[in-house]
């Protein structure tokens, strides 16, 4: 009671003290159910300098110097913001009004944006928490499983690789990747530190249209991070050190089984045994983990960053260095990045933001997924071969039929790479609008992006033992190139309400965009001491023999000019319609198809604000979405529309290389775009006070004149010559279908346990629906060695599917192989023991024409779901991604009598019922080794994508500012579930015809992180 | 005063539209100028041939196709009774073990191969000889004449390989051409070879300007051949005679150094294919080779030793064709090595790959010496020896015997077999179909592993006797490639049997 008292008479007494400045402090809660925020800004906006601090662990802060009628402005996301006039000193108790229309929350749409709640188009967004959670290396990572309808795919594990995002499947022959822009400009999502990322939206519908002739495979907005107004300066560092290694080792068979295994095949094949006594062989060398290693990471990045009520700023750094799961430092990856990021407000009208962003890129590597590649060497390498030979030299693997002359000593080509990569980039954007009158802004913005890379690759002399890859001249090969672009729009934005109701926001604008570029190349002979510190040109003075060229170039300059219009109508915010027109002229087409016309409409109801649905109900939003339109894709070779002597006319005249002039490419002068119609119909749904949110779309994408590059032609016109290739043609068309769902649930269990539940699904089913080349079809892709193309593009099939034989089980006898028609077109006459094909067509023999559909590379179902909890200081989050029912082929085996075998060998055919799947082994002639289903798998897969537990070190409210600390631990790809006997279900070269065949991908790396959060 | 802002604003409004609408305007008007530039850096292919150096240039690139023909060496060789497809597997090159076994259809990548590269030579010099009136210059005629020259031996592969085959004249294929253009047949292709030929003949020097390039007596030659594949006999003596006669060439003494570096464009050499270990290779694109892709391809398979380079062991001779050769006849062991023999004489050792025989195509197998550049195996330098001077005086025997002159066809055969065995015992005096039957199989020993055997066997219907799966009215002629029937749309029909 005393208490009280004393607390009531010190208030009285703060009353009196009006006019001068005293401490204020304050508690910020949820105004629902009392609990504290923990780092809402709290934010004097009215003092000069500016005043401001963030809440700690208790929702408490304090602020000094505070002045009675000083305004307070408070503010947490999710929260509508208030600004509360102080009266007096004294504990201010703040409760915050959960923003219910989380949905005013902003998107970015292309030249624009949009709330959330009244977009229209199919637009998901990854916000900068769930990149926090994740802690990508690389953007793209923090794209897959958390967005319905993308999907992204590793070309490697190996730090740095590339990653194909594939956004509504594969619609094309060409190149399917979306297109990029980054703050408004076009860029490149690769080279991106994911920390500078504020939002990423992904544009998936034919809302994209507003891109025109380069939006067909959908578009991905990135806005990177700015600073906030009237917010004190924050600086925050991130930190994580990482540990990795592979998430797979295949199961080989170790020495004594090889051995045995060797014996058999030779019996066989009725020769000597190689192995008479395999006793004490052992289990010999495990290549693989000769070759895998324990590899580290870190990262650190820090971001300052504030405002006043005129300008904001933000500064950020940072610096990745990954090594690689092979090879270490052989395969390492170093990304330094600096941006700075200025918003100012020049005058009341007009407004400037720029940033800029500076990239360096340092990756070297190691030769991956091919005949050669240092996995597919430790697959094949024999386990009986020792790693160092008696002189303690890195042994060689020896030359003879049973080996080949294509598989090495792994250790030893990974101790004989030499490579390095450098890539240093300046990209940004000088963006300003001005406000004309109320309701119109115009906006002129310059993006620009440039880059220069070197590459340099040294190829020691080296002697294998008689192996192809044996290099008898050493030999340096370095390339400079140098890659630019920029692009100006100009458009202006007129938003006007008409009586209250009729809402119309009108843009208009017009968009030139040039890249241009050269690269140049050259090789320098006889480096000296053989040595890659003496690789350089400069040093490196031999030159080819007479004649030979030991230096390229290229050079580009492709242009684009856009105008493009967009009507957005609305009634009542109920009813939503929107128009959008892009014209575009091209380099890319000729001069009859240089320009295009890319019309596409959306529209909405929200069901919800009907009147017959009634207030109460657990029904908080009901949108429906419907939209269509065409948009295109202009990415093929450039000029395809001349003919030029870009081909290869090379011949010898007086024992020295006499180099003329070919045609290349042949022409089509009639070249146009891909068209791509997309249609989408979807609903969003939000229950019981916007805990739950559904979205579900369906769509159907038909890409039509699609732009077959190299398009297979009669041989008569001569395009199988050096350097030629056949016309670009607009020859087929491709249509994806299918379902996506996204669910989310936000729900407070108790005053301190948070939960968050994410799942997306989504199906997609491929047709191809045209290739009109004659044959109907286009081949691709790469099988074994010298064998028949195994992947096809093909009518009425999924693109790039497998075609190859179909197997019926094993012969078990003789007299099923009598039964059986002959299979002596395939290499030779079946035994007892091999596999038996099926005769397709029925026609009494098996030859080629009995290969068929055997399976396709495209995941028809795609899952990802997330779960965060968070109770009290303790987080805890985790995403998994499925893949499934999609196809891999196995073709990392090389088909050779004394390689090294994935141990499903030991449970091969010996006779009659001892296996109807796996062959015989023999060294005599087969034709088990034919592409057929024995070679594809199931890449049905669930990955454990990363899980993380962090703590919240408690630190007491200060004065002025609260720091925080964030402990935590993470891993990345714990876990993958999959029947697929390779490295990695998941992976793929991206290719549209010929993806999906695994020469031994290189595994992605099961990461663990330590990683600190602070901020103050 | 309260109506100046909306005034001004709608004055900024005005005046804001009527900026836009200059932009827009500005815009539009530099379209045209924007989009419509020149590519960088780049020659347009229909606006060529304005000098010298242009013929030249597009020359070459006719030229460089021949390199592409080593596929029909080895394959043509495999063909016959002479070699087996051996390589690594059963399976390997699927489609060179299938035309082994005479049991190939209309899906064969390498059949595909022949047809689509021989198609690009021609194409290349039809290239040259569709612009041959754009510019004049001292020395054209030469250089319009070794196209024609280029052109007629592409046909003379494609005739023989496929049999009727479509015609354009002195134009470039172009597409859609295989819908309508007609396959020509086998007479009309050797009419267009023979004119090519002809015109060719009067304009070609005696002596090559540069090694490599076509002569007269190349021309004549390759004429006098496709005479004789028509069994235009008389025409065939003619010609071939005034190669012989022209006193140009010679039987090199040394039938083994012929097949060495040092023999290359040697006395006899009347056509070679020149090949280079310059530049590297691989096999995305083999025919983009300048090296012999066939050499490693006949390589010894896992070899080390002196001497050879190892390979990939296709194409090994089998037993009848080693016991083909008489005793004492010094070219079997020159055409035809004995691996065993090899190993136990040198210390070499070697591996075991598919239908292995033991004998290897000596005279097209990897020898050491070369730079090794990248993929060593499809950089080999040895050229092909293409007409030889002793398959001159062969075909010329054949047509002497064919019109009744024994006597010389005797001396031509004499002197081929008198360098072979370096003596004069092993002269041949038979006459009539006797000699006819000597010349023949005298070409298969003369020439064994060069590509011959399986046309000659067919024109001389005797192929269905020799070559095991051969069927007689279906095997004369290979298959059309499945798309090159698929693209006719109905034009072409598929060769007999297939």
């Amino acid at each position: 009671m005393l208490k009280q008292l004393f607390v009531y008479v010190l208030l009285l007494g703060t009353v009196t003290l009006t006019g001068q400045s005293f401490d204020l402090s304050g508690i910020i809660k949820d105004g629902s159910n009392g609990d504290p925020l923990i780092g809402a800004s709290a934010i004097i906006i009215d003092s000069e300098p500016m005043k401001g601090t963030v809440t700690d662990f208790d929702g408490n802060f304090t602020l000094s110097d505070v002045t009675a009628g000083n305004k307070l402005q408070v503010s947490y996301t999710g929260y509508e913001t208030q600004v509360i006039t102080i009266q007096q000193a004294g504990l201010l108790v703040i409760e915050m009004e959960s923003d219910v229309q989380a949905l005013s929350e902003v998107v970015v749409i292309g030249y624009g944006t949009q709330q959330k709640r009244n977009v229209t188009g199919a637009v998901a967004t990854v916000d900068s928490e769930v990149i926090d959670q994740l802690r990508p290396q690389k953007v793209e990572q923090a794209l897959q499983g958390t967005v319905a309808g993308v999907n992204v795919t590793t070309q490697s594990g190996a730090p740095g690789a590339g990653l194909n995002i594939r956004i509504r499947g594969v619609s094309t022959n060409g190149q399917n990747a979306p297109l990029v822009i980054i703050d408004g400009y076009q860029g490149d999502l690769s080279t991106v530190n994911p920390t500078d990322i504020a939002t990423i939206t992904v544009l998936k519908d034919a809302q994209a249209a507003v891109y025109g002739t380069v939006g067909a495979n959908g578009v991905i907005l990135i806005t990177t991070k700015t600073g906030d107004k009237n917010r004190p300066t924050q600086l925050s560092y991130n930190t994580y050190f990482g540990i990795q290694e592979t998430s797979r080792s295949l199961n080989m068979l170790n020495a004594t089984e090889y051995g045995l295994l060797l014996n058999e095949s030779y019996a066989g094949g009725g020769q000597e045994l190689p192995y008479p006594d395999a006793t004490g062989l052992g289990f010999g060398t495990n290549w693989q983990s000769e070759v895998f290693e324990t590899a580290p990471m870190v990262s650190h990045d820090v971001t300052v960053s504030g405002g006043s009520d005129k300008m904001t700023y933000s500064i950020s750094g940072s610096r990745l260095n990954q090594e690689g799961i092979v090879g270490r430092e052989k395969s390492n990856f170093t990304r330094n990045t600096a941006r700075l990021s200025l918003g100012v407000d020049l005058s009341e009208k007009l407004k400037l933001t720029t940033n800029a962003i500076f990239t360096n890129i340092d990756r070297d590597a190691l030769s991956e997924n091919g005949l050669g590649a240092v996995l597919f060497n430790a697959l094949n390498a024999p386990p009986t071969l020792s790693l160092r030979d008696e002189a303690g030299d890195l042994s060689l693997v020896p030359n003879t039929p049973g080996l080949g002359i294509e598989v090495i000593n792994p250790v030893a080509q990974i101790a004989n790479t030499f490579n390095d990569y450098d890539l240093n980039k300046l990209n940004g954007q000088v963006s300003l609008d001005y406000k004309v009158i109320e309701g119109l802004t115009l906006t002129g913005r310059v993006g620009f992006n440039t880059a220069n890379s070197e590459g340099r690759n040294f190829s020691k002399q080296i002697n294998y033992g008689g192996k192809v890859f044996d290099i008898t001249r050493s030999s340096v090969s370095q390339n400079a190139i140098n890659d630019n672009n920029y692009s100006f729009d100009l458009f202006g934005t007129y938003q006007k309400n008409f009586g209250g109701k009729h809402n119309l926001t009108t843009t208009a604008g017009t968009t030139i965009f040039r890249e241009l570029g050269n690269g140049l190349f050259a090789t320098g002979f006889d480096v000296p001491n053989n040595d890659w510190e003496f690789a350089d040109i400069s040093l490196a003075l031999g030159t080819s023999p007479d004649g030979a060229r030991d230096v390229g170039s290229y050079s580009y300059d492709e242009r684009r000019l856009s105008y493009f219009g967009r009507v957005q109508y609305d009634f009542m915010e109920r009813y939503f319609l929107t128009a959008m027109l892009r014209r575009d002229a091209s380099t890319k087409f000729g001069p009859e198809n240089r320009a295009a016309l890319f019309p596409s409409f959306t529209a909405g109801w929200i069901a919800s604000d009907e009147a017959f649905f009634g207030e109460e109900g657990p029904i908080d939003l009901l949108k429906f979405r419907v939209s269509y339109g065409i948009l295109g894709n202009d990415q093929i070779i450039n000029n395809g529309y001349i003919g030029t002597l870009s081909g290869e006319a090379t011949y010898v005249f007086d024992g020295t290389l006499a180099n003329g002039t070919a045609i290349g490419a042949l022409p089509n002068p009639s070249l146009q775009w891909e068209e791509a119609k997309k249609f989408n119909v979807g609903f969003d749904l939000a229950l019981l006070d916007y805990k739950l949110n559904i979205t579900a779309d369906y769509f159907i994408n038909t890409r039509d004149n699609l732009l077959i590059s190299n398009i297979p032609v009669s041989g008569i016109v001569g395009t199988s010559a050096p350097g030629g290739a056949a016309p670009t043609v607009n020859a087929g068309a491709v249509q994806n279908k299918g379902l996506e769902l996204a669910i989310t649930y936000q729900q407070r269990l108790s005053k301190d346990v948070k939960l968050n539940l994410s799942y997306n699904i989504t199906t997609l089913d491929n047709e191809v629906l045209e290739v009109s080349n004659g044959t109907g079809f286009i081949e691709g892709g790469a099988f074994g060695v010298g064998q028949l193309a195994p992947s096809r593009m093909e009518v009425g099939q999924p693109i790039g599917y497998f075609y190859g034989y179909q197997t019926d089980g094993i012969f078990q006898n003789a007299s099923e192989v009598e039964a059986h028609p002959s299979q002596i077109a395939l290499g030779a006459e079946a035994q007892p023991g091999d596999i038996r094909y099926v005769d397709v067509n029925q026609d009494g023999v098996i030859d080629p024409n009995d290969r068929t559909n055997i399976g396709d590379p495209i995941a028809n179902l795609t899952m990802g779901f997330n779960v965060q909890l968070k109770v009290k200081r303790l987080d805890f989050s985790a995403f998994a991604f499925a893949s499934l029912n999609g196809e891999i082929v196995r073709n990392y085996e090389r088909a050779l009598s004394d390689v090294n075998r994935l141990d499903y060998y030991l449970s091969r055919w010996t006779g009659e019922g001892t296996s109807n799947e796996v062959p015989r082994v023999t060294t005599a002639a087969t034709s088990n080794g034919v592409f057929s289903d024995f070679f594809v798998e199931d890449a049905s897969f669930l990955r454990l994508q990363n899980v993380q537990v962090g703590y919240t070190l408690p630190f007491k409210a200060g004065a002025g500012r609260n720091p925080s600390l964030r402990l935590y631990v993470s891993g990345n790809n714990l876990l993958t579930l999959s029947e697929y006997k390779g490295f990695d279900p998941g992976a793929s070269s991206g290719a549209p015809i010929g993806g999906g065949i695994d020469y031994g991908f290189y595994p992605v790396a099961r990461t663990v992180l330590f990683g600190a959060n602070l901020s103050f | 005063m309260a109506l100046t802002p909306g005034i001004s604003s709608i004055m900024n409004t005005k005046s804001l539209i009527f900026t836009l609408a200059l932009l827009l305007i500005g815009t539009s008007a530099c379209e045209d100028d924007f989009i419509g530039r020149t590519p960088v850096y780049s020659i347009d292919s229909e606006n060529y041939f304005n000098a010298e150096a242009d013929y030249r240039n597009a020359l070459i690139a006719a030229y460089d196709m021949l390199q592409a023909s080593y596929l029909n060496v080895m394959l043509g060789e495999i063909a016959s009774d002479n070699t087996l497809a051996g390589g690594e597997s059963a399976t390997d090159v699927i489609g060179i073990q299938q035309v082994d076994d005479m049991i190939h259809t209309p899906v064969n990548a390498q059949l595909q191969s022949i047809w689509n590269w021989m198609f690009a030579g021609i194409n290349r010099a039809a290239y040259l000889l569709e612009f041959k009136d754009k510019t004049e210059f001292e020395g054209k005629a030469q250089i319009v004449a070794e196209a024609r020259f280029l052109r007629a031996y592409y046909q003379f592969e494609l005739v023989k390989w496929f049999g009727p085959i479509p015609l354009k004249g002195d134009e470039r294929f172009a597409l859609g051409d295989e819908t309508s253009l007609p396959r020509a047949s086998v007479e009309e292709v050797f009419a267009a070879i023979e004119n090519d030929l002809e015109l060719a003949i009067p304009d070609l020097a005696v002596n090559a300007p540069q090694t490599g390039r076509a002569t007269k007596g190349a021309a004549q030659a390759l004429l006098g051949k496709a005479y004789l594949y028509q069994s235009k006999n008389a025409q065939a003596a003619t010609v071939l005679r005034e190669v012989i006669d022209s006193g140009v060439y010679q039987l090199s003494d040394d039938f083994e150094d012929i097949f060495e570096r040092t023999g290359e464009n040697g006395p006899g050499a009347v056509f070679e294919v020149q090949y280079t270990d310059a530049e590297g290779a691989g096999f995305g694109c083999l025919q983009c080779s300048e090296g012999n892709v066939a050499v490693g391809f006949n390589g010894i398979r896992n070899h080390t030793g002196p001497f050879f380079d190892s390979g990939f062991s296709f194409n090994v001779p089998t037993q009848e064709a080693y016991d083909a050769y008489e005793p004492g006849d010094q070219r079997r062991d020159v055409a035809i090595l004995d691996i065993d023999a090899w190993a136990a004489q040198t210390g070499a050792s070697f591996g075991i790959g598919n239908e292995h025989t033991g004998y290897y195509n000596r005279k097209y197998i990897a020898r050491k010496g070369d730079s090794n550049i990248g993929d060593q195996n499809l950089t080999n330098p040895n050229n092909y020896r293409s007409i030889r001077y002793a398959d001159v005086l062969l075909m010329a025997a054949e047509a002497l015997n064919a019109t009744g002159n024994d006597e010389l066809a005797r001396d031509y055969l004499n002197q081929v077999r008198r360098r072979g065995f370096g003596d004069l015992d092993h002269d041949v005096n038979a006459s009539g179909d006797a000699l006819r039957d000597f010349i023949l199989v005298e070409r298969r020993l003369e020439l064994m592993g060069e590509g011959h055997r399986f046309f000659d066997l067919v024109r001389t219907g005797a192929a269905a006797g020799a070559i095991e799966g051969f069927s007689a009215g279906k095997h004369e002629l290979f298959p059309l490639p499945f798309e090159e029937v698929q693209f006719s749309n109905g034009n072409w029909n598929q060769n007999p049997g297939y």
